[in-house]
């Protein structure tokens, strides 16, 4: 075969598997849309052909007529949304603020002990979190922290720690230490070594870091469900109000999940440039 | 400008390795000095404590007349370029080279003015608007040197700043940063292991092994006069010959004769005294492979010579290299183009004998 119609075959052909791969990652997200669009009615008796309603939308955003009748339960979805971006933004700001000094101190100093740490930060992202539930939930309530931001913002920090440190760990070895000392020598102080050297150099890594530990920290379930009520209530936990012993509202259900799903969305397309390089850069390493 | 004056200095790092020990060297003001020694020897750890880095363990360190052991790298005015450049990759290259000068907060037009003089003098003026990770090893070379030139030092250090560079650029540079050091005359400190690179550039040469200072001098002291057995096989390509020996009578004359017994030779005047005075056991003959005629015959009128075996010779075009096995030592030997020789073929070696270096057998020192 001649090299040209190879390599145009080859590009078709990986255009193709992408374009399958791209409609089966995104036909979730479309039946979600349309889920969330059925009346009740028509949700289990239609599936691409029916007349679309935001009654939905705007059943979750004003408040369920069915709900102040005592049909289902009352969700207060505004409320829970606003819960879930401030204990998901909390625990990132944490994550920044001791993880980056901490990956830094991983990185350069060698002191005993050091690989062992690291690892540990490893481990609180692989254990499972049913394993700790239990006991946390015991000292949670003990300690007063149960259904606190405080509280929900300190236990994601299993979550979202780990990988922040993981990944900028190896973006801070990959830079010289001649750097900084050459910075010392033109005479900065570190901080402002810091600022102006280094973290331009970690920030696709840290704006990857940061964005997916707020997805996980978005995501998480387990934890406020069994640690929170309703104070700190996330829509992780409160979309399973939408399913009452009677009837499941999957339709409702689907309108919460596309409207939780929008700042992860717009957070990833705002910093996708950095997603790429940040993630394939420093975490694929060693 | 200063001078830059070591009394005593050693350094100790976490774990006990001793990296330099009691280092005495005064680098004169202006002057260019090259430290030399093999990797390892505590060159580039001396480099250091010059310009703070590294803590020094004991000792004083000067420049000009301040001491500078408790001072900040930043307070010393001790310029460094490192082997590796350490640029700043965010920044373009005229602020790469502007950054110290802002820390200072320097007036925006001194800055500007003094970037431009020192793009000038390292002609990178065409590149000052561009990122150091799309330019080439050499440029990047040249920033390195104008970040450390620009705030006009008292002390200008640079660690092997040539190792990275392909040849061609590495001879290129040394030129260059022998005319900048004429064009400066800056108090310039070049830590090195290539002897040409030490020797190409500097006016003095210090060679360290060990942690320890072995020899400072011009090339002409320390390759002449060695101090002793691992400067004279340091210096040199290909390096010395050492033969051991031991002092013989011979007709009523001391001379020296191989311990192996393979081959004796008789010693100028003035080296035979120093045999006498030294009465020493064994010794070490040191003989450079330039110092050696090598003939396929005898020559036999009066000569020095010693026979040998030849091992292998190598035609190198301009010259040749000749292995030759005397008794159980092998020495190097630089051969004139006109003769070649075979494996395994008598050989006898002429010895320049003036030209001998003689070193004590257990301590290496010279005689």
């Amino acid at each position: 075969m001649h090299p040209r119609t190879r390599k145009a075959l080859t590009s078709i052909f990986s255009d193709g598997f992408l374009l399958i791969y791209f409609l089966f990652a995104l036909f979730p997200i479309v039946w979600m849309i349309l889920v969330s669009l059925k009346s009740t009615n028509e949700l289990f008796t239609t599936q691409f052909v029916f007349t679309p309603t935001l009654e939905n939308y705007q059943a979750i955003i004003f408040g369920d007529p069915r709900a102040a009748a005592g049909v289902v339960a009352r969700v207060d979805f505004p409320r829970n949304f606003l819960n879930s971006l401030i204990v998901s933004s909390g625990a990132v700001v944490v994550s920044l603020l001791v993880g980056v000094p901490a990956a830094y101190a991983l990185a350069r100093y060698n002191f005993k002990g050091k690989d062992t740490l690291a690892f540990t930060f490893l481990s609180f992202r692989f254990a499972p979190e049913l394993v700790v539930i239990i006991p946390l939930s015991l000292i949670y309530r003990q300690l007063g922290l149960y259904d606190t931001y405080f509280g929900i913002i300190w236990v994601y920090q299993l979550v979202t720690l780990p990988l922040l440190i993981w990944v900028l760990r190896s973006y801070f070895e990959d830079i010289s230490p001649d750097v900084e000392q050459a910075a010392m020598i033109d005479g900065y102080p570190w901080h402002q070594i810091f600022m102006k050297i280094l973290l331009p150099l970690v920030r696709p890594g840290l704006a990857a870091a940061a964005l997916l530990a707020f997805v996980f920290a978005w995501n998480n379930f387990i934890f406020p469900l069994v640690l929170g009520a309703s104070n700190v209530q996330t829509v992780t936990v409160s979309a399973l109000g939408y399913i009452s012993s009677a009837q499941a509202f999957f339709n409702r259900m689907a309108a919460a999940a596309v409207i939780a799903s929008v700042p992860q969305m717009m957070l990833a397309l705002s910093i996708q440039r950095y997603l790429i390089r940040g993630l394939s850069f420093g975490a694929v390493k060693g | 400008m200063a001078e830059v004056r070591l009394e005593h200095i050693y350094k100790t790092y976490k774990g006990g390795v001793e990296a330099v020990k009691d280092l005495n060297l005064t680098i004169r003001n202006g002057e260019f000095l090259a430290l030399l020694g093999p990797s390892g020897c505590g060159k580039t750890s001396t480099l250091r404590m010059i310009v703070g880095l590294e803590q020094i363990t004991a000792g004083d360190l000067y420049i000009g007349d301040r001491r500078m052991n408790d001072l900040e790298p930043s307070e010393r005015n001790a310029a460094l370029a490192f082997e590796s450049y350490a640029l700043y990759p965010p920044l373009t290259v005229h602020d790469n080279i502007a950054f110290c000068l802002r820390a200072r907060q320097m007036d925006p037009g001194e800055i500007k003015r003094r970037v431009l003089e020192v793009a000038d003098m390292l002609e990178i003026r065409d590149i000052l608007g561009r990122k150091p990770a799309e330019l080439g090893g050499g440029q990047k070379q040249r920033i390195s040197l104008a970040r450390a030139l620009v705030r006009d030092p008292d002390a200008f250090l640079m660690d092997e700043p040539l190792s990275h560079l392909d040849a061609a650029q590495r001879a290129h540079m040394r030129v260059e940063l022998k005319r900048l050091h004429a064009r400066t005359g800056r108090t310039t400190v070049l830590v090195t292991h290539d002897q040409l690179e030490a020797v190409a550039m500097a006016e003095r040469v210090a060679v360290m092994n060990f942690g320890v200072l072995q020899q400072v001098g011009t090339f002409d002291e320390i390759y002449n006069h060695p101090a002793n057995e691992f400067v004279a096989g340091f210096i040199g390509e290909p390096p010395m010959n050492f033969l051991e020996c031991e002092p013989t009578s011979q007709d009523g004359q001391t001379a020296l004769r191989a311990t192996d017994g393979s081959f004796s030779v008789t010693l100028p005047g003035e080296l035979r005294a120093r045999v006498e005075g030294q009465k020493a056991g064994r010794l070490k003959l040191g003989i450079r492979p330039i110092d050696m005629i090598a003939a396929p015959k005898a020559n036999g009128n009066g000569v020095v010579e010693i026979a040998g075996n030849v091992y292998t010779y190598e035609s190198l075009g301009e010259e040749g290299q000749l292995a030759a096995r005397i008794g159980s030592n092998e020495v190097i030997v630089v051969t004139s183009p006109d003769v070649t020789f075979e494996r395994s073929q008598p050989v006898w070696l002429q010895l320049r004998t003036h030209r001998i270096h003689l070193f004590h057998g257990d301590t290496g020192v010279a005689l």
